[in-house]
């Protein structure tokens, strides 16, 4: 092959694999009825002690300024607005963020699991994403998993002074795509496929949902670190107030 | 699809909807229970039930335009598709099942048996959706948050609930706003700009909502609040022809249940 024809191919690809991105409106929420009762209570039940530390969290710092009960519940409307608009993207397609790794860099994951939980209860009831029964699975998936890892990598890429943008790209899009690797992992564990396992199962759950998901995470990486950087420019007394920057002047 | 213009059309439809008056923990208790059932029971026949009955509850008597609990009802076949087909279809080295299709190195291969357990599920998810859509399109948010207040959801959970559901409304108006003169300035003509207006309307609109958090304090407190938020109930007692029916209803599919079993038993 030619070069040109090298590039053609190569940009054949590229196009086909931006038209796989299918119309989809957040489609990492598990929907209502795809978990048998026992995984519904398993993941609720692994989902507890996070919420139980949020919550002790959360009523800690309220007793110690009962201002902060209003911010608490501003910065769960503020995740439920933000992984609720249609954020924009390469091929038209409708694709929604996740939020929450951005609430984990600006409040810290503990509140985060428990206010994730319950903007997914409302996105459950006026959005007809995600479902009742699912609500354990999710919110470990969207509201502990990745938040988590989110505020892991932001912290580590912190301690070795990596550059600010670029470790802030890391934490929302590698927290984004562990979101939608723990899912596909609920999803395999509840639907073992017959030869294989779990495991063939799982790449193939993964395989399914990567078209979607993987363009998706670079673009919410790429959001974050603009949301950030127009903070960290109007905004950092407002910052300082809910303990980002602490280090930052 | 009606849409107000502003909010969303589940919320809308909660507060129009004439079994708005029925008895909120009523209402939970019967969507719950059948989505437990639905679950667990695990039968297509039983599924098919709930979605018909559940669907003949929301239109009929929840007045909801039949075209729009279709609409409504496509807003998760994205995920039901995609969730749906990684279990009927398998990846093999060798050339197995029922159907498969060639890629040289592996095998797409389906079975009859798994085609029938990716139905299963689809309509299994089907009759759960239901279930949920005839509580959230008959009961408005604040009636399903004093249910979970009724049922000792701790009051952290429930006060936050009540808080996020009215900001959620300010800060969509905002944002509805925000976008608006952003669109009518061009901010959303290409990918690049679009990502860029998008990432500076998101951060003003946080720097918005963490200033009205500290106004709405202000506002709280000068109404006297010591800590805890109080609301008043609206009375709305159960009926017993809704007992009955409701009864009735899971009664016939816990029937269904049983009798195709039976049947299926004899027939292995």
């Amino acid at each position: 092959m030619s070069k040109k024809q090298k590039k053609l191919v190569l940009f054949a690809t590229a196009m086909g694999l931006m038209l796989c991105i299918t119309p989809v409106a957040n489609a990492m929420h598990i929907m209502e009825g795809y978990l048998s009762p026992k995984y519904c209570i398993a993941w609720g039940a692994i989902s507890l002690p996070f919420l139980i530390m949020g919550s002790i969290f959360m009523k800690n710092t309220i007793k110690e300024n009962r201002r902060s009960i209003t911010l608490f519940a501003m910065a769960g409307a503020f995740i439920f607005v933000i992984s609720s608009l249609k954020i924009p993207s390469v091929t038209g397609s409708c694709s929604h963020m996740t939020g929450t790794g951005l609430g984990a860099l600006l409040f810290g994951p503990a509140p985060v699991a428990v206010l994730g939980m319950i903007v997914l209860i409302f996105q459950a009831i006026l959005l007809a994403h995600g479902g009742l029964t699912t609500l354990g699975a999710n919110t470990f998936s969207m509201a502990i998993a990745g938040p988590f890892l989110s505020y892991g990598i932001y912290y580590v890429c912190k301690k070795c002074n990596l550059n600010r943008k670029v470790s802030i790209f890391l934490a929302a899009c590698l927290g984004d795509l562990f979101t939608y690797c723990i899912t596909s992992m609920q999803l395999a564990l509840a639907y073992p496929s017959k030869d294989g396992g779990v495991m063939a199962s799982a790449v193939k759950f993964l395989g399914v949902f990567a078209p979607t998901q993987l363009p998706l995470a670079i673009i919410e990486g790429i959001i974050t670190v603009i949301i950030m950087i127009a903070l960290e420019t109007y905004a950092k007394p407002e910052l300082k107030s809910i303990g980002f920057l602490k280090e930052v002047n | 699809m009606r849409k107000h213009p502003r909010g969303y059309s589940i919320d809308y439809y909660a507060y129009l909807s004439p079994l708005r008056m029925w008895n909120a923990s009523f209402k939970v208790l019967l969507s719950v229970s059948i989505l437990l059932i639905c679950i667990i029971a695990d039968n297509i026949y039983v599924s098919a039930a709930i979605i018909l009955g559940m669907g003949y509850l929301t239109v009929r008597k929840g007045n909801v335009h039949f075209q729009d609990y279709l609409a409504l009802l496509r807003v998760p076949l994205a995920f039901i598709i995609l969730g749906s087909l990684p279990i009927g279809v398998s990846i093999s080295k060798h050339a197995t099942g029922d159907y498969f299709m060639n890629f040289h190195y592996f095998y797409f291969y389906v079975t009859s048996e798994s085609i029938l357990t990716a139905v299963r599920v689809i309509v299994k998810a089907f009759g759960a959706i239901s279930g949920m859509y005839m509580l959230t399109l008959s009961t408005p948010v604040n009636d399903i948050i004093m249910v979970l207040c009724k049922s000792h959801v701790p009051k952290l959970i429930t006060e936050l609930m009540s808080m996020i559901y009215r900001y959620i409304f300010i800060l969509m108006d905002v944002q509805y706003r925000i976008r608006n003169s952003a669109e009518s300035r061009l901010g959303y003509r290409d990918f690049k700009t679009a990502c860029f207006t998008f990432g500076n309307s998101m951060s003003s609109l946080l720097i918005i909502s963490l200033k009205k958090a500290g106004m709405y304090y202000d506002a709280m407190e000068a109404r006297c609040y010591e800590g805890e938020m109080h609301f008043l109930k609206e009375d709305k007692p159960v009926e017993t022809r809704q007992i009955l029916m409701g009864a009735l209803f899971i009664i016939i599919i816990i029937l269904i249940k049983l009798f195709t079993e039976m049947e299926e038993g004899i027939v292995v």
